[in-house]
């Protein structure tokens, strides 16, 4: 038992966020007969499956101390790219595959390399990466641009009952990254330095290769989530990114995972990142201004902080 | 005699001008524990530092099972066999203990992936071997310090070591956890391992330790069988220097002023006895002890800043709500330990950070001239002497000792009744420690009461009029004028009590 709730980083603020989730249904079925249909719930997931995909890079960023602001202007360029490169036979599509993957882990290892070589801080140094993406995908194009094989729309847009494949693929994505968490030494050595990066050096952890590859795997996933972006809109958009930096940040922070790193889990993210969707999409129906969901986004990063800090200081 | 496991022989190091260590000669043998003992600054952890890679040597060497060794890093004397339990954990909360013990060294299966069963079980038998209770699925985080510190020990041995070296270990721990690491320790010898134990605490010391080696100011001065010392012996060869002309001459006979500072019944956490005393006017008090003796707890506790219960009065008055900003209207002024951390703004010049905390001083605050600052401290500047071309520098252009000087002038811009200084002298180079305590004793002359906190002996012996030796928090000694001495506030200050650390009070 034990070992099962530290596999699954499960705490107790999830249970709060599972009671949100509860409530927001509960609100949404109240307000509108179209909500509890299977047309809707695969509706609610094709909308969340990009954040969840950045918000599960940005955990295992925090986890390992840092954080990547990278993600604006790295899927602009990102998706730019694939829809430039990838046209309408199978052999572009699978180079721009091969292509965005590359760069991403590129992109990746240029942020990781920066911070832990150069020594500045992962903040300023991903809002600088960021900045430069976004200006080279403005290069290239200012409007969106490019196309997807139709073969490859369909596979987004395809689904098995009211789940489509983008959300089995996203949980598979989870699981694995919580398999590497738990199982794997890279897991161990991401909780132990974003923990205390001393003790962990003191202890002989590799603090240099750990951080580099944090941040690779961070540019990784967000060339797949820049694939699966273009899937969905059939182009790319060098703006595809913008405030993808920061709604990253928030899944992470409501679904527990603290932001000095160390502590937390990807589990946590996933249940955010769906009590978020489905908020969004029962104001929706509620006819709410879309300002109002931010104001209740505020208002649940604050309180899960606030229900996480009460606890700790008892 | 056998070959020695692990020898320093004419080891020296040198930073820069200054030789910490100079040509020591150090033993440890299989199946012996060496206590290693000296003042703080003496040299020890240096080294340590050495023995272990963590430093290189400047001449002499390192000898392990009789080869000279250059070790490379820390890891390759871990490696080789010598284990280091520091003085500052490298424990991890977010990871359990059996997380913790093998760090980067976790049993894998044949994917390459962690086996978990194999962590738990090779913990539980390590643990088990040791004698150490933990479970090994725990969150590290949710131990005591004591346990913590087992889990340190049970990481240094997770190989096979032949040299275990403690610094400080019983620091943290309650008289039963010292009682259990003792038993470890002992078994640890009894299977062979040579023991290095650095403590203060000399009762611990003459309970475990098989031999002693003292070192002062980077020498050694004694070493030997354990049973060729008594307390005294050891002292003697750790303290032990000339005062000179370093210090201002104390007022003889000096007539008591009126208590400035009353302390009643203070309790500064929770379990620690209360503490109660008076500082006089025209007095320099000290506050000497072991680091982690309670004695910078106890002065941010007269000044506000954390306690239990308790009063503190200013010329018999007693302060009824008491926070820091309470304290510096009444008249009672601190300076901390850390410099650069609470008190300085590094980046603003000379002048504002002498203003900092009076800005606009003496004129109304609506009309502050431009220039003001650097006028003000243009006089401060010439009266305590503070050695800056232009007061519009940078203060982190200056030195230690003339940061040290404008951050007591800013104190006194406040008038301060109670001037309160921990480490007042820590960083600083010898000229400007003189001028420190001139301008300490100048104050005091003045009617100021004075607490001064330091861990050099010899400034407390040669500054303070009366003083406190603190022990596990509590004050376990007040000395006079002529009974101030090195020796006299060693043997309270590493003496140990019965009440919490009182392994050997009865023999």
């Amino acid at each position: 038992m034990d070992d099962v709730l530290r596999m699954t980083r499960a705490q107790p603020v999830h249970l709060v966020v599972l009671a949100l989730i509860g409530l927001v249904v509960l609100a949404g079925m109240y307000s509108s007969d179209r909500f509890a249909t299977p047309l809707n719930f695969a509706n609610v997931q094709d909308q969340m499956v990009a954040l969840a995909l950045v918000a599960l890079a940005q955990t295992v960023v925090i986890l390992s101390g840092g954080i990547d602001l990278s993600y604006a202007g790295a899927l602009g360029l990102l998706t730019v790219v694939f829809a430039s490169i990838a046209g309408e036979d199978p052999a572009s599509f699978a180079a721009a595959i091969a292509v965005v993957l590359s760069l991403g882990v590129f992109i990746g290892a240029v942020n990781g390399g920066i911070v832990t070589f150069v020594g500045i801080h992962p903040l300023i140094v991903t809002l600088g990466t960021s900045t430069i993406l976004s200006g080279l995908a403005l290069l290239i194009t200012r409007q969106p641009t490019g196309s997807v094989p139709l073969f490859f729309e369909d596979l987004v847009y395809g689904r098995i009952g009211m789940i489509p494949y983008g959300t089995i693929f996203t949980l598979f994505l989870y699981l694995l990254a919580g398999f590497l968490l738990w199982k794997t030494r890279l897991g161990l050595r991401i909780y132990a330095i974003g923990d205390n990066e001393q003790a962990a050096s003191i202890s002989g952890v590799p603090v240099k290769s750990t951080k580099l590859i944090v941040y690779a795997l961070s540019g990784f996933l967000a060339a797949v989530t820049a694939i699966y972006i273009c899937g969905r809109f059939g182009v790319g958009d060098p703006r595809a990114g913008v405030g993808f930096d920061l709604k990253s940040i928030t899944p992470v922070i409501v679904g527990g995972t603290l932001l000095a790193g160390g502590r937390g889990g990807v589990l946590g993210t996933l249940l955010a990142v769906i009590v978020l969707a489905l908020l969004a999409n029962v104001l929706n129906f509620m006819n709410v201004s879309s300002f109002y969901q931010w104001i209740a986004e505020g208002l649940i990063i604050i309180a899960a902080v606030s229900i996480f800090v009460g606890r700790k200081s008892k | 005699m056998s070959e020695p496991v692990l020898a320093a022989r004419a080891l020296s190091k040198s930073f820069g001008p200054n030789d910490v260590l100079k040509g020591i000669e150090f033993e440890v043998h299989a199946g012996a524990s060496v206590a290693l003992c000296g003042e703080n600054g003496a040299g020890k952890s240096t080294l340590i530092k050495l023995l272990t890679g963590l430093y290189h040597p400047t001449s002499g060497h390192v000898e392990f099972n009789g080869n000279q060794e250059d070790w490379s890093s820390p890891r390759a004397s871990l490696d080789a066999g010598i284990a280091v339990v520091h003085q500052e954990f490298s424990t991890i909360g977010a990871l359990s203990v059996a997380e913790n013990i093998f760090l980067d060294a976790e049993p894998l299966t044949r994917f390459g992936l962690i086996d978990r069963k194999a962590l738990v079980s090779r913990t539980e038998a390590l643990l088990d071997k040791l004698g150490i209770h933990l479970p090994a699925r725990s969150l590290v985080d949710e131990l005591s310090v004591a346990d913590k510190q087992m889990v340190e020990i049970a990481k240094a041995l997770r190989s096979d070591a032949r040299v275990l070296i403690l610094d400080e270990p019983t620091a943290v721990l309650s008289q039963n956890e010292t009682r259990h690491l003792f038993k470890i320790i002992n078994e640890l010898r009894a299977r062979g391992l040579g023991i290095v134990y650095v403590s203060h605490r000399l009762d611990e010391i003459f309970e475990i330790c098989t031999d002693i080696t003292v070192i002062k100011d980077g020498v050694v001065t004694s070493q030997g069988p354990v049973a060729d010392y008594s307390h005294d012996t050891v002292i003697a060869a750790m303290v032990g220097r000339e005062l000179g002309n370093l210090f201002p001459e104390k007022p003889h006979g000096a007539e008591a002023g009126i208590p400035m500072l009353a302390v009643r019944d203070l309790v500064v956490a929770d379990g620690v006895p209360p503490v109660s005393f008076e500082v006089k006017a025209g007095e320099i008090l000290g506050l000497a002890g072991l680091v982690g003796s309670g004695r910078t707890e106890l002065a941010l506790a007269i000044y506000g800043a954390e306690a239990v219960s308790g009063t503190v009065l200013i010329e018999g008055e007693p302060l009824d709500y008491r926070s820091p900003s309470n304290s510096i209207d009444a008249g009672i002024l601190m300076l901390t330990e850390s410099r650069k951390d609470d008190g300085l703004f590094l980046n603003s010049s000379v002048a504002r950070n002498f203003a900092a905390t009076t800005p606009g001083h003496g004129v109304h605050p609506a009309r502050v001239a431009i220039g003001h600052e650097e006028a003000r401290a243009r006089v401060m500047k010439d009266r305590f002497g503070v050695v800056v071309d232009n007061v519009g520098l940078p203060i982190s252009a200056l030195s230690g000792g003339n940061q040290q000087k404008v951050l007591i002038a800013r104190l006194l811009e406040n008038r301060p009744k109670v001037l309160i200084l921990d480490e007042p002298t820590r960083g600083v180079d010898v000229g400007a420690k003189s001028e420190i305590y001139k301008m300490l004793r100048h104050l005091a002359d003045e009617g100021m009461a004075i607490l001064a906190i330091s861990s050099e002996l010899i400034e407390i012996v040669g500054l303070c009029d009366r003083v406190f030796v603190m022990r596990d928090g509590e004050l376990a000694a007040e000395l006079m004028s002529q009974e101030i001495s090195e020796e006299a506030i060693m043997s309270v200050a590493a003496a140990e009590t019965s009440s919490h650390h009182g392994v050997a009070s009865n023999g």
